[in-house]
């Protein structure tokens, strides 16, 4: 499976991280999903809801905040396809936490921040045996093909067309 | 009849549903409909005991489930149950908390360099101020010196160094480090120098071991205790880590 992504949705991911370090911040990825290729279409930042004293280093999200997005999801025409959270001064790589709490089926893209700039972004999902998480390819498009300066508002014309930006 | 809203990883499940209607009158009894009509979604609800998998919620209608009767609440005509993925996680393994070890350096610089400037200016009561000041840091639950460690991060000469660790040993540490220095003062009031100085050099030689060294003598007996099943001494060693020695950074 590969992760594609536009590299404004995964800027918007690694400045939505840098803005939250040293605590973690977390959100959701909704996009669609055809044969092994993942295509995110909208990045959805969502508060942790952790108290103050834990958002270092654990992040939970609501779930009424993941029911309400399942329902933006579904007015779009997309699907939640994963979760995107920051690891403030520590690798982008599951922790036993992480593994923990892992959803079958999502996409898990960790950004690692260190001392308040994004390193580096990867992506792993949890194997079939739920014994461990494999990494994932993420693919980075370059310029911002679809946004067209509106993050606001995406809304409508993007259907379930996976290949509507493809050459 | 009520519906069950699925999440979009358990649809493959449902045959691509996102809503499939029930007619159970509770919770639990909708779940084993679900799962008696569509068998590949029963492991993905449920352990191998029959207990609900961690990364699942309940709610019925917006109200989650355990505020209500958990799996026994009821359900009535027109009631939404929507399973809803937990979604959490964090850096951090289970158990362990960031501990900022750049913090708990200056606390031993400041120690050590107090202790020393105390011996050669031959004042005693430095010294049990030093003792003092530990002691206040260990019962407020907080590293004595930790002013001298917001001066010198405001002044941008230390970041914080977290790593996955407990404080409660780091905290104990210091307060034995206090009752030695205690220990020291008592010795100078009764007249015996030479015990008291040797009590503040031994504090020196462990602060130093700790800073210099990455070895915290007082973690190390606090997890000797820990390992004795000593109440109070809740704490294990991280995982990986000799008792006492400073926990390895995460490689990136």
């Amino acid at each position: 499976m590969t992760l594609h992504i536009s590299e404004v949705h995964l800027r918007a991911i690694e400045a939505h991280a840098e803005s939250h370090y040293p605590e973690e911040g977390a959100g959701l990825i909704l996009g669609d999903e055809a044969d092994e290729r993942r295509e995110a279409r909208e990045i959805l930042p969502l508060p942790n809801r952790r108290e103050a004293g834990e958002r270092g280093h654990r992040y939970e999200i609501d779930p009424l905040e993941t029911l309400a997005a399942e329902d933006q999801a579904d007015a779009l025409g997309l699907k939640i396809i994963g979760v995107f959270h920051s690891h403030p001064d520590h690798p982008a790589a599951p922790s036993q936490t992480d593994l923990h709490f892992a959803v079958p089926w999502y996409s898990y893209l960790i950004t690692s921040v260190r001392s308040g700039r994004a390193h580096e972004s990867r992506v792993w999902r949890l194997d079939v045996s739920e014994s461990g998480m494999q990494e994932e390819e993420l693919e980075v498009r370059s310029g911002s093909e679809r946004l067209s300066g509106d993050s606001e508002s995406p809304v409508a014309s993007g259907g379930n067309s996976a290949q509507q930006e493809g050459p | 009849m009520s519906r069950v809203r699925v999440p979009t990883p358990l649809r493959a499940y449902v045959a691509g549903q996102s809503e499939v209607e029930v007619g159970s009158a509770s919770v639990a009894e909708a779940l084993q409909e679900l799962v008696e009509r569509y068998p590949a979604l029963r492991p993905q609800l449920f352990g191998e005991a029959g207990e609900l998998r961690p990364y699942i919620n309940l709610f019925v209608n917006d109200q989650d489930v355990r505020s209500l009767r958990g799996e026994q609440t009821p359900l009535t005509d027109g009631d939404r149950l929507m399973i809803l993925p937990s979604i959490a996680g964090g850096a951090m393994p289970p158990g362990l908390r960031g501990v900022d070890h750049n913090a708990l350096r200056a606390n031993q610089g400041s120690i050590i360099a107090s202790l020393l400037a105390a011996f050669v200016l031959d004042a005693p009561g430095l010294a049990a101020g030093v003792g003092a000041t530990m002691l206040l840091g260990t019962l407020a639950g907080k590293i004595g010196f930790l002013p001298v460690y917001w001066v010198l991060r405001r002044l941008r000469l230390a970041a914080p160094d977290i790593l996955p660790d407990n404080p409660e040993p780091h905290r104990f540490s210091q307060g034995l480090g206090a009752v030695v220095l205690m220990g020291g003062a008592a010795a100078f009031v009764a007249g015996a120098p030479g015990l008291g100085w040797g009590l503040v050099w031994l504090v020196i030689a462990l602060a130093s071991l700790n800073l210099f060294g990455g070895f915290c003598a007082g973690c190390a007996v606090y997890y000797w205790f820990n390992r004795l099943g000593l109440p109070g001494f809740s704490q294990a060693p991280p995982p990986g880590a000799f008792p006492g020695r400073r926990p390895q950074p995460p490689v990136a």
